[in-house]
């Protein structure tokens, strides 16, 4: 019955998702405190003691006593793992070495004061980072946290007891814990244990004590910590009823979009909608959006953006950052597509121009925001950046020529109106002026025609309005006038500007895609990997300014494959950061979270089939931040690299798969060979004696003779067959020793030609020695066996015709060729003739012979320090020819009388 | 009248011998050391028997089995070094009578040899009664014997038996058999096979663990025992 009901149940299936993607993490559990001194670490330490006498595998990784006796007795008996010394700017900084606890992998690990930063130069920048990997390596943790280190209330923290918060944990960090303990005593307690001297403070806070351990600001952060945590078990509840698939209902998930700019309001904003996000128990998301040809260009702006940004990351958003000249209409955009229910914005402060050209963003955003709640939030006015500032900043480098323009064009506005002036009596010339705002503005875009609007105006007053040369205006209608042309100027010049602003942006862009297609185009030329990181590196590094590596993984480990400039050298960190990339997926260095003091940053080359390897490379300049544009074309080159090194290693593991295979059916034929070549011999000998005993009476003698002969000639081919295996295993076992004698080379031909003449027949070889043949160093036998073999090989495929021996010396050296007649060997099979077991044609369907002869030829001359080379067609498109090397012997001039 | 053997080698050794044992056996021999001197003999000499090496210098030898299959039906027995079990399975999936593995002895190959010319003999007469070791088996009244004692088999039994007398003295594969008795679906159910002829042994062998009669050719198929 229970199974049953157990059947019946459909769980949510999401939610199990979320179970089981924890189950092959660790699991964390937090003592939460409000403040410091409520006694987290000696609860901690207290639980970790219990399970310890139960016989857990419990390591305390650190935890600081501050001196206090009884935290420091419940260590008693604990594994304590070593502290890692970090020397830094001549003192030795003590840091939890977390490199020494994934290696003793502990079931459990105390690790005390998550909000903990880390000695410069670590792996990770904050403690919480750590613990993060820990749990990554399966391994549970236990640590400790005050509840004003949280991110999303460190500014309410600061806000309610006046002290600025620096160490922070991400939110996510607390809500991903399996486990939160709160460890709770009321804020008079707490403060009688201060005065008792029993919380220890470091000296620095001393001073800060006085404003912090007040009783209001103790119970507000009790407040806090009690009800996070309640929050934190009501979604625990919500979880474990869908688990369990308990009907309820449940909350229809919200999706926040929060738009923030480069001002100082960026991370209130942010903050805020962490908050209601949260609250709303919703996913969110923080855009930025730039419009191309205005990109920020001030480090302080795009700094702003970039900490916003992070710290939305660490508050649990993703963010996004977008590009477009429509700000409004792309958000918008972005937000349907996304399925977003709410957009947050701060309420905009433009400028007045910026007020009576359009609106300012916020009424935009509701005005046009039709299906889409839009939330405005009015954020404290907190060193607010005049709009004015927004005015001047953009396109300072720009504003020279296009100013400078704007000057000249106006003066030749002034000396054209004068010449009309002088030739034509005209009532107005404006029109002169605008025709110079409106070139302006076509050549050199909308701030340009904005000054030459201003120049005009001022100079078409100076010159041309009474009284002359002065900038006061005598009449009313002049003075309409010329507001009307101020109007009409700034109006058309602005427009004319955008086009030409627009333009501008439409042409970078086909530029961009037009070097992305080269680029592209580039890397798909490339076949070998080399060649296509090589490509690669050439196009990275113009883009990022400074020197480019690309690691590959080799045999297991990620090795440096090309670097430029080519003596660039990776020290230990940031190898290790490399590999953190590769293993990770996740971008590492520079400006990341992972070694972030580190000059390069590092980056996976990612594709379907995982990372590929590693680029790294060093920014121009360390200081500034990457640009949305930069992100983007490296974001899109890096994907196309990847894709490239993926072919090309696929490529690599094709040639490597054909190979095997070749190899196997080299092995097949071998043993096939072997097979056959062994066989044909026992066939003829196991026939022919099987047949002498059940056929003796019925056969003639002479046939008897003819039967035994035929079993003695095979026995005799098999014999030389196994010796021919024998010397093929001692000289490739380098048990065979040649010796070093003085050989006089015609000696050794004249006894090898007898030889093959007894063999093959006396007109089966001719020879033609040089009288004056040197001597050599050798073995005798050796050299004559090799002889006799090629003779053999003549012999056998020279379709009956004559061999020949020559032999001559020629420079250095003796040369000593053999050639046949016959049909000769294809180029391709030149040098494979050498080859063990090889031989022309299949496998049995051929000459009887061992595959043997020339590869022990090739054994033995060599073990002599000579050379053998086939040469074919020898001549007259016939015959093969084999030359074999020997260097002279340098020999006394004379014997002694 | 002598029967007319054609031995295709081109190993000399093995032909002489080969010559000199079939001609004391009293066979005629004529011999071939290509594929398409072969081709042309079967074609002109009209031998009675072909003994096929495999290797050939200048086409394999199982190519000229499938050549001379398009035009002749004479027993052909292939003779050859290459061991491995689907170089003889193709063999005689291609239309080998039988096939002998070098090194062999003479009296084997003269024993094919005689089967080879008997079931050539009688292929337009099959024989009704077959009678090895005790067994009678007598294909028209589907009455199968073991030393005077009747043999009760299912159906399928008999059909597969009956397939082993047709074949007798000669290895059927096991494709052959399958494709015979239990039709195409089933031509790559060698274990479904197993089972059966296991069935048939206990039935109709003296010594079931010691086969004498359904004789296993390993990797390849059976042959039914003859007296020859």
């Amino acid at each position: 019955m229970a199974a049953e009901r157990e059947l019946d149940r459909r769980p949510d299936p999401d939610a199990l998702l979320a179970l089981a993607g924890r189950e092959g993490r660790g699991k964390l559990k937090v003592f939460l405190g409000a403040a410091p001194g409520v006694g987290k670490t000696y609860a901690m330490l207290a639980a970790a003691k219990r399970l310890k006498d139960d016989g857990g595998d419990v390591v305390i990784g650190l935890v600081e006593t501050h001196g206090r006796a009884e935290t420091a007795a419940l260590l008693e008996g604990q594994e304590i793992l070593p502290r890692k010394k970090i020397p830094y700017r001549g003192r030795e900084l003590e840091e939890f070495d977390i490199d020494a606890a994934l290696k003793r992998r502990p079931a459990l690990i105390v690790v005390d004061e998550l909000a903990h930063t880390n000695a410069p130069e670590s792996r990770h920048p904050k403690r919480w980072q750590d613990v993060e990997e820990l749990l990554d390596a399966a391994i549970d943790v236990w640590t400790a946290l005050n509840i004003q280190h949280l991110e999303s209330l460190a500014d309410v923290v600061s806000r309610v007891t006046g002290v600025a918060v620096r160490e922070t944990v991400p939110d996510s960090v607390l809500q991903n814990a399996q486990d939160v303990v709160l460890v709770d005593i009321t804020p008079e307690e707490l403060i009688q244990r201060l005065h008792e001297g029993k919380v220890y403070l470091p000296q620095m806070a001393r001073r800060a004590v006085q404003n912090f351990f007040t009783p209001g600001n103790l119970t507000a952060l009790r407040e806090l910590a009690l009800r996070s945590t309640a929050d934190r078990v009501d979604d625990q509840m919500v979880a474990f009823l869908r688990q369990n698939a308990i009907e309820g209902p449940w909350e229809t998930s919200d999706y926040l979009l929060a738009c923030i700019g480069p001002d100082a309001r960026a991370d209130i904003l942010v903050r805020t909608a962490g908050r209601m996000a949260t609250k709303l128990n919703a996913s969110w998301v923080v855009v930025h959006v730039e419009r191309p040809g205005h990109e920020q260009t001030d480090p302080v702006r795009l700094k702003k953006i970039d900490d916003a940004l992070q710290l939305a990351e660490r508050l649990g958003a993703q963010t996004q950052r977008l590009s477009a000249s429509d700000i409004v209409a792309e958000v918008l955009r972005y937000a349907r597509r996304e399925n977003v229910t709410q957009i947050v914005v701060g309420r905009s402060r433009a400028g007045w121009l910026r007020r009576r050209l359009g609106q300012s963003f916020s009424d935009e955003m509701v005005r046009r925001a039709s299906d889409v709640a839009v939330q405005v939030i009015t954020t404290p006015e907190r060193e607010a950046p005049r709009a004015a500032l927004r005015w001047r900043r953009p396109k300072l480098k720009g504003l020279f020529p296009g100013g400078i323009a704007a000057l000249a064009a106006v003066a030749f506005a002034v000396a054209i109106g004068e010449m009309l002036s002088l030739v034509l009596k005209l009532p107005n010339l404006s029109m002169v002026f605008l025709l110079a705002v409106l070139g302006c503005a076509v050549s050199f875009g909308l701030w340009s025609a904005v000054a030459a609007s201003l120049l005009s105006f001022l100079a078409y007053n100076f010159f041309f309005i009474p009284p002359l040369y002065t900038f006061t205006v005598a009449s009313p209608q002049e003075l309409l006038s010329l507001l009307v042309f101020l109007a009409v100027s700034v109006f058309t010049g602005t427009l004319a500007g955008r086009v030409h602003d627009q333009a501008e942006a439409v042409r970078q862009r086909a530029q961009n895609s037009e070097s992305l297609y080269e680029f592209s185009r580039k890397l798909a030329g490339a076949a070998k990997l080399d060649d296509v990181l090589w490509a690669a590196a050439a196009y990275l590094r113009k883009i990022v300014g400074g020197g480019v590596v690309f690691l590959i993984p080799e045999e297991g480990d990620l090795r440096l494959r090309i670097a430029w400039p080519p003596d660039v050298e990776l020290n230990e960190g940031e190898i290790s950061a490399a590999r953190w990339a590769f293993a990770k997926n996740e971008v590492a260095g520079w400006r990341t979270n992972t070694l972030p003091t580190l000059a390069k940053q590092f980056r996976p080359l990612v594709t379907p089939r995982g990372a590929v390897g590693v680029f790294g490379f060093e920014p121009m300049a360390r200081g500034d931040a990457p640009t949305p544009e930069f992100e983007r074309a490296l974001t899109a080159l890096l994907e196309q690299t990847a894709l490239a090194v993926d072919r090309s290693l696929l490529i690599g593991e094709a040639v490597r798969a054909a190979a095997l295979e070749d190899n196997e059916r080299l092995r097949t034929t071998l043993l096939s060979s072997l097979s056959h070549d062994l066989r044909t011999p026992l066939a003829t000998i196991s026939g022919a004696i099987s047949t002498l005993r059940q056929l003796r009476d019925r056969l003639p003698p002479k046939k008897s003779e003819e039967l035994l002969a035929s079993a003695e000639e095979e026995t005799e081919r098999l014999t030389r067959f196994i010796a021919n295996l024998l010397d093929m295993s001692r000289i490739e076992s380098g048990a065979l020793k040649a010796r070093r004698d003085y050989l006089d080379a015609a000696d050794c031909i004249r006894n090898a030609v007898e030889r093959g003449r007894r063999a093959f027949g006396a007109e089966s070889i001719e020879t033609s020695l040089a009288p004056d043949l040197p001597y050599i160093r050798g073995d005798a036998q050796l050299l004559e066996q090799v002889l006799f073999n090629l003779l053999d090989n003549a012999h056998k495929y020279g379709g009956g015709s004559k061999a020949i021996v020559h032999a001559r010396r020629e420079g250095a050296q003796a040369v000593i060729t053999v050639t046949d007649d016959g049909p000769g060997i294809k180029p391709a099979d030149l040098t494979r003739v050498f080859e063990k077991f090889y031989r022309g044609g299949k496998a049995d369907g051929r000459k009887a012979g061992t595959g043997l002869g020339l590869s022990i030829c090739k054994g033995l001359v060599e073990a002599m320090g000579g050379t053998i080379e086939a040469q074919s067609p020898a001549a007259r498109r016939r015959g093969t020819r084999i030359v074999l090397r020997f260097p002279v012997a340098e020999m006394k001039k004379s014997l002694p009388p | 009248m002598k029967q007319r053997v054609l031995i295709v080698d081109d190993e000399e050794q093995i032909l002489k011998f080969l010559a000199t044992a079939l001609e004391a056996s009293d066979y005629a021999v004529i011999s071939a050391r290509t594929g398409r001197e072969a081709l042309h003999m079967i074609a002109t000499a009209a031998p009675d028997l072909v003994i096929l090496d495999l290797g050939l210098p200048d086409m394999d030898g199982k190519e000229v089995l499938v050549r001379a299959r398009a035009f002749s039906n004479l027993p052909v027995i292939v003779l050859s070094a290459r061991d491995r079990e689907a170089e003889k399975i193709e063999a005689l999936d291609l239309g080998a009578n039988d096939y002998v593995e070098k090194p062999f002895k003479i009296g084997e190959l003269l024993a094919r040899l005689r089967v080879a010319a008997r079931l050539a003999a009688h292929e337009q007469a099959k024989p009704a009664v077959f009678e090895a070791d005790g067994l009678r088996v007598d294909l028209e009244r589907r009455l199968v014997t073991r030393d005077g004692v009747p043999v009760k088999l299912t159906p399928k039994e008999f059909d597969l038996l009956a397939f082993l007398v047709h074949h007798a003295g000669r290895v059927a594969t096991h494709r052959q058999i399958l494709l015979n008795v239990w039709g195409p679906a089933h031509a790559q159910d060698m274990p479904y096979l197993r089972v059966f002829v296991g069935q048939l042994r206990a039935k109709i062998e003296a010594k079931p663990e010691q086969p004498k009669l359904i004789l296993t050719e390993p990797g390849v198929g059976y042959r039914l025992w003859t007296e020859d």
